[in-house]
């Protein structure tokens, strides 16, 4: 047993789950509770810095997530996860072991699901979960009853003999997933898992990750979707140009960054800075009460967002001054407020 | 796409010559193909050393090695004087020129049309301009036309510099050539610019019918040197035609004014249906024309989706029955499953069926090799099993092909080979046939295992990032560098047992010799699939594949397969004696003519070195390329 990470640390404090009940002291007596744990991870490519070293725990059976825009560093974090790219600094561990001294070693617990799908063109569907099982050294006997599974999991029973080029981009993404399961993966690395697909197909793949979570997989996912990262995951990381920005579960974080509701107002595009000032003043005012909650009014392009507990009061005093916004919105607040709040930017450009 | 944009200046860049929508179309619509050609060539230039380069080196190549090293063996030119050429050199000249451009012609119109289509499907980029589909096609024939005639210019003034030339006029090889060039090159692209999907369909090209239209048209011997049914296919040849125009200007080959006309007419034929059929494609394929409601190569998907649906019903009716009988023995092996873990294995979960344990091994390298060479053969064999069938065969062809062309076409011209000047103890002569055969075997060990370990790894590692896949598994790079390797070998030893036969049948080997050469021919692939492999994993371009070429080519050319190292002055054959291929011949010349000596184990040696280096590279290579 390694005894070096059981010992409590700086940095291990620091990354702690926020709304985790149990305390560190009782986490850290178990071997391995952990299923990846990273201190300072660095990945440089030249002078870029794609990962400026970042910590974080991901616990056994846990559905965690890293939240952020496109080049952000996810993937490169994922890559490193999964043995396929050194790392230019800090420590990695998949169950307890180093994926750069024991590559083969640490695949073989995981299941990858790469940002590209990247099925064998030159194979049925049926042999490119055979193929796949064939490069963990698994028994043909095994797969052949092992890919029926997979393939009724993965809903392409119907497709096990067509060529890859004739599925959809959903039945492809199912059928990648259903791939990286066929060694039973302890932790499954999902990286951007529904980007592009549409609305229905995305459901379906939701409904599949689900049922893994229940069966107990650890699931590491990407995303800059944060209905994504809020429907999936118990716990995130919001990451922006390589850092950690703030680390929680979707409920935490939203309480912790922002308020409960969400006013959008739009009042034309050269007007909205000019009223932003305006409302500020006006609801700052009004909410001497509190029964407001107004925080602050942020900026963007097309509309402005009012961050109140009550966006409907919001609403009401802004009428009650006279102005009239083209179209107002009240919604709850979501992680994509929580990331405008912490970065300034919009998630989706 | 965004090159696209970038050498059209004044149509998208800047916006007055843009503002005017309507003159801009009707420019587009005069010299668009001129603009699509631009764009081609420009992408040329990119690599227009490697162009030129191999525009300067090929004739004066294929000069020293076919002019004068088989023009030593073929006798003093006596016997060209017929044909109107003072020497052998003089005589295949032009057909040599004619040769390369049809060569060039069966890769510049295959594989840049494979890309705009399918592979970086440039040409949808070009559709959304306001090109035609013919002016992209149009505009890639200009293109390439302007490359041939560039290369035939050159090849003409190094052919006049040699003094092969005796006659003005053979400054018009440029057109013949570039005629023929788009006679054997336009009905391929028509093919081609048809397909969906690149199933080995290049190299049945390159080997059904680049390989003989360019073997049996008479380049390195006059056509009627061979048996009638086989100088047919030089009557098809468009090479053929353009060969025997070329002579005809550069030494004035004696040649009636109607058979003249029969050349320019067939070669301009059939270069104006192929345009007019490709420009149709283009324009069916890239407009909103359907194929009649038929998509290209749906039936032959069909077919073989059934053959695939019926195998696949075969193994899982397998795997049913030894499902079936697997659960009526199932208590006793879930006993032994339950076992403890073992070092270097993980428990299994529980599931329906239990996961075997994967298996890994430890100690030395562990982090590079995981003990799985099986599992990337296998995959490779059930690729091959789901390709056509005739493709895998196709190789076959090859070596069959070069005996039949050589042996027959050039044993007319040399009786026989003396034993003593190709360096063979026992003196007597061997026959022209026997000499080459076993050269042959060498070469086409050498292709073979080059060609899977360059152009179909370069696939696997850049297109369809195969390796990448393999490299999320448990595998390690060297099981997968080593699979690929056993597959090349594979595939060669099949090959070579094919030759083997034909040599065997034709009374040019005797069995015992065969043995071993068919395990020299599996020991020459397995240096040369090893070093291919570690330079292909250095490149990160289809054409940088041309300088693999360029150095293939001469290595067949000085290789003393064709004519025996001692035509050479010793500087010359020093040279040639440190190239890879040249120990391979030799290798097998030894063993064929049961001849060994000391120098046998320093041909054994040489491959010995090669295949550690290689395998060291690219292991290290493939390490940096997966573990970035
Ligand atoms: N192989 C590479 N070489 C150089 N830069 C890279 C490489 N891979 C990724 N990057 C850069 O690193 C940054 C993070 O990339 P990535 O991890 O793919 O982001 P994400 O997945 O969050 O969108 C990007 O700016 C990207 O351009
Ligand atoms: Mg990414």
């Amino acid at each position: 047993m390694n005894l070096s990470f059981i010992l409590p640390d700086d940095t291990g404090a620091n990354i702690a789950p926020k709304d985790e009940p149990s305390a560190p002291s009782t986490l850290h007596l178990m071997p391995v509770e952990h299923a990846i744990r990273a201190t300072g991870l660095t990945k440089r490519y030249g002078d870029f810095t794609a990962v400026d070293g970042i910590d974080f725990t991901v616990n056994r059976g846990e559905s965690f997530g890293l939240l952020g825009p496109n080049g952000a560093g996810k993937s490169t974090t994922m890559r490193m996860i999964a043995a396929v790219a050194a790392r230019s600094g800090g420590t990695m561990e998949v169950a307890g072991l180093d994926p750069e001294q024991n590559g083969p070693e640490v695949r073989a617990l995981l299941g990858v699901i790469p940002q590209q799908d990247n099925l064998d063109e030159e194979l049925s569907v049926r042999e490119n979960i055979i193929m796949y099982g064939r490069y963990f050294g698994l028994p043909r006997r095994w797969l052949n009853t092992k890919t029926e599974e997979l393939l009724e999991f993965a809903q392409l029973t119907h497709k096990a003999t067509s060529r890859v080029e004739d599925l959809s981009g959903g039945m492809k993404r199912r059928l990648t997933i259903a791939r990286a399961l066929v060694n039973e993966p302890e932790i499954l690395l999902l990286d951007e898992p529904t980007t592009g697909l549409d609305p229905q197909a995305r459901h379906i793949l939701w409904d599949r990750l689900f049922r893994l979570r229940e069966a107990g997989t650890t699931l590491v996912l990407t995303t800059h979707h944060m209905d994504e990262a809020e429907q999936l995951c118990e716990r995130l990381i919001v990451v922006d140009q390589g850092r950690i920005m703030a680390e929680g579960s979707p409920a935490a974080l939203i309480r912790e960054h922002s308020t409960r509701e969400v006013l959008e107002l739009r009042f034309g595009l050269d007007r909205n800075q000019e009223q932003a000032e305006q409302l500020s003043t006006l609801l700052d005012a009004a909410d001497a009460s509190g029964s407001i909650g107004f925080s602050h009014v942020e900026v963007l392009p097309d509309r402005l967002l009012v961050y109140a507990a009550s966006a409907e009061s919001a609403l009401e005093r802004i009428h009650a001054a006279g102005l009239r916004p083209i179209t107002s919105l009240v919604r709850r607040s979501s992680l994509e407020d929580v990331f405008l709040r912490l970065t300034g930017r919009s998630l989706v450009d | 796409m965004t090159d696209q944009l970038h050498v059209r200046p004044g149509i998208e860049t800047s916006t007055s010559p843009a503002a005017d929508k309507h003159a801009l179309a009707g420019r587009v619509r005069r010299v668009g193909a001129l603009h699509q050609a631009e764009r081609t060539l420009r992408s040329m230039r990119a690599y227009g050393a490697v162009i030129l380069f191999s525009s300067v080196s090929q004739p004066i190549m294929y000069i020293l090695a076919m002019g004068l090293g088989l023009g030593v063996l073929v006798g003093d030119g006596g016997d060209f004087a017929q044909y109107g050429a003072s020497s052998y050199l003089m005589y295949i000249g032009p057909a040599i020129l004619a040769s390369t451009v049809a060569m060039s012609a069966g890769i510049e119109f295959t594989f840049p049309v494979m890309e705009g289509f399918k592979w970086r499907r440039l040409y949808y980029g070009a559709q959304a301009s306001p090109l035609s589909p013919g002016q992209i096609a149009s505009g890639h024939i200009l293109a390439v036309s302007v490359r041939f005639a560039v290369h035939a210019a050159i090849f003409t003034v190094v052919l006049a510099l040699f003094g092969a030339v005796s006659s003005p006029w053979a400054v018009l090889q440029i057109g013949s050539a570039l005629l023929g060039g788009l006679a054997i090159g336009l009905p391929i692209m028509a093919y081609v610019s048809t397909l969906r999907d690149e199933k080995g369909q290049m190299s049945l090209i390159q080997r059904f019918v680049i390989m003989p239209l360019f073997l049996f048209s008479g380049t390195f011997y006059p056509l009627t040197n061979l048996p009638g049914f086989l100088q047919v296919i030089g009557w098809f040849s468009p090479i053929w035609h353009a060969n025997e125009l070329g002579r005809v200007l550069a030494f004035s080959q004696p040649t009636p004014a109607w058979m003249i006309l029969v050349h320019v007419l067939y070669l301009l034929g059939i270069t104006a249906g192929g345009w007019l059929i490709t420009v149709r494609i283009f324009s069916r394929r890239l407009g909103l024309e359907e194929w009649r409601g038929r998509t290209p190569g749906a039936k032959a998907d069909a077919r073989r989706q059934t053959r695939m649906a019926a195998r696949d019903g075969a193994d899982v009716e397998r795997s049913a029955a030894e499902r079936s009988s697997a659960d009526r023995s199932a208590p006793e092996r879930g006993a032994s499953d339950r076992s403890a873990p073992e070092r270097g294995e993980r428990p299994a979960s529980d599931s329906a069926a239990t996961l075997p344990r994967i298996v890994f091994r430890r100690g030395f390298a562990a982090n590079y090799y995981s003990g799985n060479i099986r599992a990337v053969f296998g995959r490779g064999l059930t690729a091959i099993r789901n390709n056509r069938g005739v493709i895998f065969l196709s190789g076959l062809l090859e070596p069959v092909l070069f005996l039949t062309s050589f042996g027959l076409g050039i044993s007319p011209m040399i009786a026989s080979v003396d034993a003593e000047q190709v360096g063979l103890g026992g003196g007597g002569t061997i026959s022209y046939a026997a000499f080459i055969a076993p050269a042959l075997l060498a070469v086409s060990a050498m292709n073979g295992a080059i060609f899977d370990s360059t152009w179909n790894v370069f696939f696997k590692l850049k297109i369809t990032k195969l390796y990448r896949t393999m490299m999320s598994t448990s595998l390690g790079p060297v099981d997968v560098a080593v699979g690929e390797i056993a597959l090349a070998l594979f595939r060669g030893g099949i090959y070579a047992l094919g030759f083997l036969g034909v040599l065997m049948i034709g009374g040019l080997v005797d069995p015992l010799a065969a043995v071993l050469m068919f395990f020299a021919a599996l020991f020459i692939a397995l240096g040369f699939a090893s070093v291919g492999m570690a330079v292909t994993s250095f490149l990160s371009r289809f054409q940088q594949m041309d300088w693999m070429m360029m150095v293939l080519i001469p290595m067949f050319l000085f290789s003393a397969t064709l004519f025996p190292i001692s035509v050479y002055p010793a500087g010359v054959q020093v040279v040639i004696q440190a190239l890879p291929l040249w120990h391979g011949v030799e290798l097998m010349r030894d063993i064929a003519f049961w001849d060994f000596g000391a120098l046998t184990l320093v041909h054994i040696g040489y491959y010995l070195v090669m295949t550690v280096i290689g395998l060291s590279v690219t292991t290290y290579r493939m390490k940096k390329l997966f573990l970035r």
